[in-house]
């Protein structure tokens, strides 16, 4: 039943269109039936951070997985009593981090700032579970597009450090004897 | 009561006569005179009868006539009114009567050696207490009265009848010998068959209730079919009896309703053709069967009677045999001495255990704590260190060998004794329901038999050590309070506000969407924006507004209605389409304004309207409803346009001036910085969010904070040790956490976390402040932190002062206690100190190992 095709008084008030359309456009959510990204975008839940105010702390547990919708997101560590910056991630560019609590229950192994004024959207592993088990069939090309996300961020955050890592971290070839 | 007074019957085995004959003998007597005047009532009418007819009427006098039927008419209406006395007599006699049963059943019941319970089902237990004891109760008031009216009545009717025809009273009275040979008969094997559902409808109890205590497994296990089965055999077991047992007892009444016709055919019979040739009058005629007829009820009682007793006599002999036991103890001190005081000295001679069928579970056990030593006990799991502590604790009784504590022999204390002297905490404690409090007093209460006045600060003190302050202070803080609970902290729950909305605003501002008069919350329904504020009595309830006729104009009259009714929509038809699928799934439902039980309504109203605005006035009240739940940063199935949004703000303006004539330009000079003075609570029903008010109808936490939760998680723990740290200044954690401590547990503390429940136990154990303490790894449920708490106050507050015997399971725990004793298979293996059982390298010293 869609009623919302007859009414106009109701399309001015779907606002999960715009939440599907935005998901839609995003690596790991595009492709997706049309029913399970409907899903989700009724599950996705907005979350709004002000300069400076923290997202996720280290060493707690995690639950879900973000979308930057507008802002900017600083993601760090803390190391040897110190905070080290590994990436800076925008609406345009990388918008997602915290990607593997989609799969797995853990600690989060680094923290999240917000770096600007932010609008995030976030969904919980409990949500992506739930629409998996109704949507099976795409699981796999999840898993495979979260993976394939975990890897490009690796590569993107090796590559700051190695290009802001300490001179004599890198070597050119073993010691000769 | 365990203690038995020269020349009392053990309540097992006192008959049912015995509480009848020795209860309330003045009531029972005055009951007598009253059937006894009674019966004068119930001859006299039929004496008038036979006047009627044989001389008013025979000799046509009118006079006599109207004299005769005011008698008859007077003496009815005496004998029902005494009949009513009699009834309601009996019945008030059998209820104080069952009091007393109840009362001094369950006293005994209670004081039951722990083995008995352990073999006992709780279902056999309850039901015998309650249903069983019940149906005793309604024969107990007519067990003497019933039979004395009835066989009386019986005698008088019959002297009756003989007086008017020998003859015929003895014709009519042949069939009853038939009767005394038949029902007899009937009613035994009625009786065999009610033995077996007694017994059976026991089984089915016990089924019930263990699902019950079950449920979390049950469901965890899908297991339904498996105990729909059980269930259901104990149900056709009892069907088929029910089916037998009433064949039986209508096989009774068959045969008494047939016995009863006879009489009369033998009258007309003979007593017709004794009128046809004169030999008996009309009247007279008329009179014996009335009497016949009379004298046929007393016997039926006396027949129902004899049904109920021995009912009653198969249930009372089925209850008094379950609970046939002596209490092992006594429960107070003999008269000649107090409850003893004691110091803790405990020794053990050549103790050992052994349970029903013989096996062994302790087996010679010596061992001596001296007052105020603390004693570890471990070993391998069935090793027999729990039982030994239960042995210690007076919970079990050896088998052989004897245990002393202060040269007393345990045998001979007392249960006030143990109870005043001896604090256990159990693996598993037990939390009755009521407060936090009452379960901290329960064992203070029971040694003072409710008497017992406990310093405020003595409690908060022991809530605090056991780490159960935390806990205690957010149950405070989710109190809903009423003004004059709230009265004393009033002022000061304002200043915790005031805190909040002005120091720690910033941080606060993070996780609260503070009410503010002039914004939309996009934190809160609808139905908040709009009233923005609550009444006392409901009366703006979500689910009344829609039936609100102030209301109802108001929205017509802002041009909200439609909009609002549109919005209801979108919400039903947008989540029924989504959730058609997951209409049985709780979890899709958590952030929807629609409930999972409505889905079906609103999908149905949808089919009603086809997707169109409803012109069915019930439908619309649906449909607003969901609009007024609706919380836009919460609800993502539709979103808030934004003309809406003003609309509703001025909505409110509206609202609060014309329909609770509430000036909330007020309200706007109040600034959290000046003070607190309420301006609309002391007035009338309704109490607008403003900062002046407290909110009686949210909880004291929703009052501090005084706006909406953005989310649970934003409230970060940085953010809990603020407003902590405030309330510590502002010296109002001590009436938070007494709030707190009127926190409603719940049936067996459900509501409590299983930590909390343990803490708790461990709390009213130390309030008892007793010189000997039990523990039978009564930190084993907890945390480290929280064990490593409760491990420090043994070593400081209880070291020098208490006696502690304490059944350890993490060994690393027992380097702080003075000896530690080893069990393997029931007997002490190894004894000493930490230390020195280190440095043995024996059993101990591997099980320390293996833990590690």
């Amino acid at each position: 039943m869609d009623s919302s095709k007859q009414n106009p008084e109701i399309q001015e008030l779907e606002q999960l269109v715009d939440i599907q359309e935005f998901l839609n456009r995003s690596f790991v959510f595009a492709g997706l039936p049309g029913g399970a990204a409907k899903l989700f975008a009724y599950l996705a839940k907005e979350e709004s951070y002000s300069k400076g105010q923290v997202i996720l702390e280290e060493g707690n547990r995690c639950d879900r997985c973000f979308l930057i919708v507008a802002g900017e997101v600083d993601i760090y560590q803390h190391y040897d009593g110190r905070r080290f910056h590994l990436q800076l991630l925008d609406a345009e560019g990388l918008n997602y981090f915290g990607e593997l609590a989609l799969l797995s229950e853990f600690n989060w192994f680094f923290s999240a700032r917000a770096w600007t004024d932010v609008i995030l959207l976030s969904i919980s592993r409990e949500a992506f579970g739930k629409v998996m088990e109704r949507y099976p069939d795409s699981y796999q090309s999840m898993v495979k597009k979260i993976i394939d996300l975990r890897i490009r961020r690796f590569v993107d955050q090796s590559q700051y450090l190695m290009a802001n890592i300490a001179p004599g971290a890198w070597r050119e070839e073993p010691p000769s004897e | 009561m365990a203690k038995k007074a020269v020349g009392t019957v053990r309540i097992t085995e006192r008959s049912l006569f015995y509480w009848i004959l020795r209860r309330h003998r003045p009531s029972q007597i005055f009951l007598l005179l009253v059937i006894l005047v009674s019966l004068f009532f119930k001859v006299f009418p039929l004496e008038m009868q036979k006047r009627i007819i044989n001389e008013a009427i025979y000799l046509k006098e009118i006079e006599l006539l109207y004299l005769y039927c005011g008698l008859y008419i007077g003496a009815v209406f005496i004998a029902g009114l005494l009949k009513y006395i009699t009834n309601v007599l009996q019945v008030y006699i059998g209820q104080k009567i069952l009091v007393e049963m109840r009362q001094e059943l369950y006293h005994h019941v209670l004081q039951l050696p722990l083995q008995f319970y352990r073999k006992m089902q709780p279902g056999t237990v309850i039901s015998a207490m309650t249903a069983e004891l019940n149906a005793i109760g309604f024969f107990l008031g007519g067990a003497i009265a019933i039979p004395v009216t009835s066989v009386l009545t019986f005698i008088v009717f019959i002297g009756f009848m003989i007086n008017l025809n020998p003859l015929l009273a003895m014709l009519s009275m042949s069939i009853y010998p038939f009767e005394l040979v038949v029902i007899p008969y009937l009613q035994k094997k009625y009786n065999e068959l009610n033995k077996k559902r007694v017994r059976t409808t026991r089984k089915m109890a016990n089924v019930v209730n263990e699902s019950i205590s079950g449920i979390h497994e049950i469901h965890g296990n899908a297991s339904y079919v498996l105990e729909e089965k059980k269930l259901l055999t104990f149900v056709m077991k009892l069907y088929k009896l029910m089916r037998r047992l009433f064949l039986f007892k209508y096989g009774i009444k068959f045969a008494n309703n047939f016995f009863q016709s006879l009489g009369p055919f033998i009258l007309f019979l003979v007593g017709g053709y004794m009128a046809i040739h004169g030999h008996f009058t009309l009247g007279a005629l008329v009179a014996f069967l009335s009497a016949y007829e009379k004298v046929y009820d007393p016997w039926k009682e006396l027949i129902e009677y004899y049904q109920s007793y021995q009912d009653a006599q198969i249930r009372y002999a089925q209850i008094m045999k379950i609970f046939d036991l002596d209490p092992p103890h006594l429960l107070l001190p003999p008269p000649e001495r107090e409850s003893y005081s004691l110091d803790g000295n405990i020794i053990l001679r050549n103790v050992s255990y052994t349970v029903g069928d013989g096996v062994r579970l302790l087996e010679n056990i010596n061992l001596e704590i001296k007052k105020n030593q603390q004693i570890a006990l471990v070993g391998y799991s069935g090793s027999g260190k729990s039982t030994l502590a239960l042995l210690i604790a007076q919970l079990y009784d050896a088998s052989q060998g004897n245990i002393s504590i202060d040269d007393h022999d345990i045998d001979t204390l007392c249960k006030h004794d143990i109870g005043k002297n001896v604090a256990m905490i159990a693996q598993q404690p037990f939390i009755f329901s009521g407060t936090i409090l009452e379960n901290l007093l329960y064992s203070c209460q029971a040694i003072s038999d409710g008497q017992a006045e406990i310093d405020k600060e003595q409690i908060r003190k022991v809530i605090r050590d056991v780490g159960l302050e935390n806990d205690v202070l957010r149950f405070g803080l989710q109190a809903v309070l009423s003004p004059d609970e709230c009265a004393p902290f009033r002022d000061k729950f304002l200043r915790m506000r005031q805190i909040i909305h002005t120091t720690l605003r910033d941080e606060f501002a993070q996780a609260i969407e503070f009410y503010d008069v002039d914004s939309y919350l996009y934190y809160s329904t609808v139905r908040d924006n709009i009233v923005f504020g609550d009444s006392m009595t409901g009366e703006y309830a979500i689910a009344k507004l829609p039936e609100n006729k102030a209301f109802m104009q108001l929205l017509a009259e802002e041009k909200l209605e439609n909009p609002l009714l549109a919005m209801g929509l979108a919400i039903a038809s947008q989540s029924v389409s989504l959730l058609a699928d997951f209409q049985d799934d709780e979890f899709f439902f958590r952030d929807n304004p629609m409930e999972m039980e409505e889905f079906s309504v609103y999908s149905e109203l949808l089919e009603r309207s086809k997707g169109h605005q409803p012109e069915n006035s019930d439908d619309r009240k649906r449909l607003l409803v969901l609009a007024l739940r609706y919380i836009p940063r919460k609800h993502s199935i539709v979103s808030l346009p934004a003309a809406l949004e003003k609309k509703i703000v001025a909505a409110r303006y509206s609202f609060l001036r014309h329909v609770v004539h509430v000036d909330i330009e007020q309200c706007k000079n109040v600034t959290f910085s000046s003070s607190v003075v309420p301006i609309f609570s002391e007035v009338g029903d309704f109490i607008p969010f403003c900062p002046s008010e407290y909110l009686y109808t949210r909880t004291l936490r929703e009052n501090i904070l005084f706006g909406a939760m953005k989310a649970e998680r934003m409230l970060i723990e940085h953010l809990r040790e603020l407003a902590s740290k405030a309330f510590a200044s502002e010296q109002l954690l001590d009436e938070v956490l007494d709030i707190g401590l009127d926190f409603e547990v719940g049936s067996k503390g459900d509501r409590l976390s299983g930590g909390q429940k343990q803490k708790l136990a461990i709390a009213r154990s130390f309030l008892k402040d007793a010189p000997i303490l039990v523990m039978d790894e009564a930190t084993a449920s907890l945390d480290n932190s929280s064990q490593a708490k409760i491990q420090e106050i043994l070593e400081t507050d209880y070291r020098g002062k208490k006696t502690v015997v304490a059944v350890i399971h993490r060994l690393d725990l027992t380097a702080a206690y003075d000896r530690i004793f080893v069990l393997k298979a029931g007997r002490i293996i190894e004894q000493g100190t930490y230390y020195e059982l280190m440095e043995r390298k024996g059993d101990f010293y591997g099980l320390v190992k293996a833990e590690s």
